[in-house]
């Protein structure tokens, strides 16, 4: 395709696929990624001590108590995991992927939504659970809510198309994947 | 714009309001998770198109008006501080701002027979 104009989605005034919506967020989930892989190093006893500037060893407290390691991996290993994903599904695709490849802006935005939400329960845990706080943590979750809004114009963007597909009669299961000979199809 | 910074403000102040003036467990409590959340739905709708993630304060922002007296806060400040911090969060999360960008009609539009972004004139 040739501008950029040209994959701005009818009835909005830009394009909420382009690069410059969308690096920042690759960017913050790239810091997520790296904040959390160091976290999930402590927790698995790759590294003896964590950085903990403010909360004395709130961060201790915190990274070894039970609701941590409720699950078989480590939580800030699943952080690392689900922010990397965030990374990847930011990445995939061109400025017109709200329309060409409408699955990877699904994926991105229930990737970005649920990481956040999952990060605020773990912030209220750890005052209500267990009296401490961990530094870290707290940025780690404030990366993943300032994620979501800027994440999820785009989502609307493929979500409005998938609506103006099953409107013109094409398949919404081929629209979903991209597939392009439904995707002509669509009004 | 302003006003969600404010609401930003004043989760951060139920977060800290416990440990600086040394509440009761269920006021502490209280704050510790309705701080976060308000902070959450502040931040989110700091963008356009999700400015009306907003208006999910105000269950909380009720809430703080009534929680003083449902969970039985001991302290007088305590109970001040909250009902303060409720009126204004709820005041504040019902500012609407003017919108630079049009979103094809919105979220709602994705509940709508005839949706803004599926008419003629964007054709």
């Amino acid at each position: 395709m040739q501008k950029t104009t040209e994959h701005i989605p009818p009835g909005w005034d830009y394009n909420p696929a382009t690069w410059s919506q969308r690096i920042p967020i690759v960017v913050l989930a790239l810091i997520g990624f790296g904040i959390a892989t160091y976290l999930s190093l402590y927790q698995l006893d790759y590294i003896d001590t964590v950085w903990e500037p403010f909360f004395g060893d709130g961060s201790v407290t915190i990274l070894n108590s039970k609701i941590s390691h409720v699950l078989p991996i480590p939580d800030a290993a699943l952080g690392a995991f689900g922010y990397l994903v965030d990374a990847v599904a930011g990445v995939i695709g061109g400025t017109a992927r709200w329309r060409k490849m409408p699955w990877i802006v699904i994926v991105f935005g229930l990737a970005v939504g649920p990481l956040g939400f999952v990060s605020v329960m773990l912030v209220v845990f750890q005052p209500v659970l267990f009296s401490a706080w961990c530094s870290l943590c707290l940025a780690s979750a404030i990366i993943s809510i300032a994620m979501i809004g800027p994440a999820m114009d785009e989502m609307l963007a493929s979500l409005q198309y998938i609506q103006r597909a099953k409107k013109s009669g094409a398949s919404t299961w081929k629209v979903f994947w991209g597939i392009r000979t439904e995707v002509e199809k669509v009004k | 714009m302003w006003a969600k910074f404010i609401n930003i403000i004043l989760g951060l102040w139920l977060i800290v309001a416990p440990s600086i003036l040394g509440y009761t467990t269920a006021a502490s409590d209280n704050g510790h998770i309705v701080g976060p959340i308000i902070i959450t739905f502040s931040t989110i709708s700091l963008w356009e198109a999700t400015d009306n993630v907003r208006k999910w304060n105000y269950p909380f922002g009720l809430w703080l008006l009534l929680s003083p007296f449902v969970l039985g806060y001991e302290l007088p400040f305590a109970i001040a501080s909250d009902i303060v911090v409720g009126i204004a969060v709820l005041v504040l999360s019902s500012i609407n701002i003017t919108f630079k960008n049009r979103y094809g009609g919105g979220w709602s539009s994705l509940w709508k027979k005839n949706p803004d972004h599926s008419k003629e004139e964007f054709n």
